[in-house]
């Protein structure tokens, strides 16, 4: 009857010290699962205007060796109250976050947005070229 | 043991009373925000068993006297089986007097449902109006129901306001009105913004630019002397204000969509409009925010148009 009891113990002390290993899945600041995955680019690129309609007069242009991202808007477009959306590949964040209304108005001065990789160990910064119909 | 007695004790069921004297119900109908000019609509069922007698009167009386156009119906209307609403004459044509309106039976009947419409006055603007309907039987008896209060809004609404480019092509805010050359006269500084159609560029078609804008979205454009006003403008999509668009939707703008607009950095053109799109507005004063809805478009360069408007 001792021997039963000792091997149940054992058994039970065995899978006590398995689950108190048991590491927690690795997730970022974001809260977002950090994977293995190294793919970082940009695959899809879309402007909406304030009426939440595209101001893209053709398909953007998507660098992923130059890392820029070219995209023509309409003649009129207010550029100050825009909301550009980003298709990145699998498991990748942007950084800044797109959150909203953006003002993409100086077009002197283009803005960077980053994308980092599943495994947040690769940030590609790509460069948001508007011009004019 | 105490609880699981409790919890299977069976309720049963009690068939209601019936009614046994003259008792009334009410409804309202219209819902979103209640704008001046136009009309609340209210049910008003009214009922006495046949043995007590018929219903003799039935009356409203509102804390703000309606406008004139109000009324309480003197029909009934009950929905046949093709879910048309059929009306029977009940009485006589209401009678206005004061912020009280009557209806006097002339049938013998002991049940009716009559349509009220309160027209929102003037004077009920941005204050609450309450409403008390009342009934009365042929055995001197007497009901009532009382509604309300509700608040009335600040706004305005001008619907169906015909534009064409070069020529009804002047829109102000603060008149909710639209000019032309003719009518114009001295009123250049009172435009707010200009209604204009370019076919070339293709995203162009049918704008609403402000006079003081930059003058590539007025291409051709020869304004009159004293219009230079510079409105701010957003464009909108897929905002049918129900009011707007001669109630179809069933969407409404309301007064706090105005107040919790802002177009600081809101451009001063709005080009490529299409039917059922908008556009916020606001003044150059900041006197004035608005909501400029397409109600229609032509491709000869014309649009129909509605405004609602909020006076901050």
């Amino acid at each position: 009857m001792a021997r039963y009891l000792k091997i149940t113990l054992s058994f039970l002390m065995i899978t006590a010290l398995i689950t108190a290993c048991k590491k927690d899945s690795p997730v970022d600041e974001d809260g977002l699962l950090i994977t293995f995955r190294q793919e970082c680019f940009v695959s899809n690129f879309e402007l909406l205007g304030s009426d939440f309609v595209s101001v893209r007069s053709k398909t953007a242009v998507i660098d992923t060796v130059a890392q820029t991202i070219d995209v023509e808007v309409l003649f009129g477009t207010d550029l100050k109250n825009v909301y550009p959306q980003f298709s990145l590949a699998t498991d990748c964040k942007l950084d800044p976050k797109v959150v909203g209304k953006t003002d993409l108005s100086d077009l002197a001065n283009p803005k960077t947005y980053t994308v980092v990789s599943g495994n947040r160990k690769i940030r590609k910064p790509y460069k948001l070229n508007i011009k004019f119909q | 043991m105490l609880a699981s007695m409790a919890a299977c004790k069976k309720e049963v069921y009690k068939i209601p009373d019936p009614v046994s004297s003259l008792t009334n119900d009410c409804i309202k109908r219209t819902i979103g925000p209640n704008i001046v000019g136009l009309p609340i609509e209210f049910a008003y069922a009214m009922a006495i068993p046949k043995s007590q007698g018929k219903i003799v009167s039935a009356q409203v009386e509102a804390s703000i006297a309606g406008a004139a156009s109000t009324f309480l119906e003197h029909r009934s209307f009950y929905t046949n089986s093709g879910g048309v609403d059929i009306p029977v004459t009940i009485g006589t044509p209401s009678v206005n007097k004061g912020a009280t309106t009557t209806v006097t039976y002339s049938i013998d009947t002991n049940a009716a449902t009559l349509r009220y419409y309160y027209v929102i006055p003037e004077e009920a603007r941005g204050k609450s109006v309450s409403f008390t309907f009342s009934a009365t039987s042929s055995d001197g008896k007497t009901v009532n129901y009382k509604l309300g209060p509700y608040a009335i809004s600040k706004m305005d609404i001008k619907r169906n306001l015909a534009v064409s480019n070069a020529n009804n092509a002047y829109i102000s805010i603060e008149d909710m009105a639209v000019y032309n050359n003719t009518t114009l006269g001295s009123l250049a500084s009172k435009i707010d913004l200009v209604y204009l159609y370019r076919a070339a560029p293709t995203t162009f078609t049918h704008a609403l630019v402000s006079p003081g804008s930059d003058p590539a979205y007025l291409p051709g454009v020869v304004l009159p002397s004293g219009m230079t006003k510079k409105t701010k403008v957003r464009k909108v999509f897929n905002l049918q204000d129900r009011n707007l668009a001669n109630l179809q939707f069933g969407i409404y703008i309301d007064d706090k969509d105005f107040q919790d607009l802002s177009l600081v950095d809101a451009p001063n053109y709005a080009i490529g409009l299409r039917a059922e799109a908008g556009t916020w507005v606001e003044t150059a004063d900041g006197k004035y925010r608005a909501y400029i809805f397409i109600n229609s478009i032509n491709a000869a360069g014309s649009a129909v148009i509605s405004i609602l408007r909020y006076t901050l």
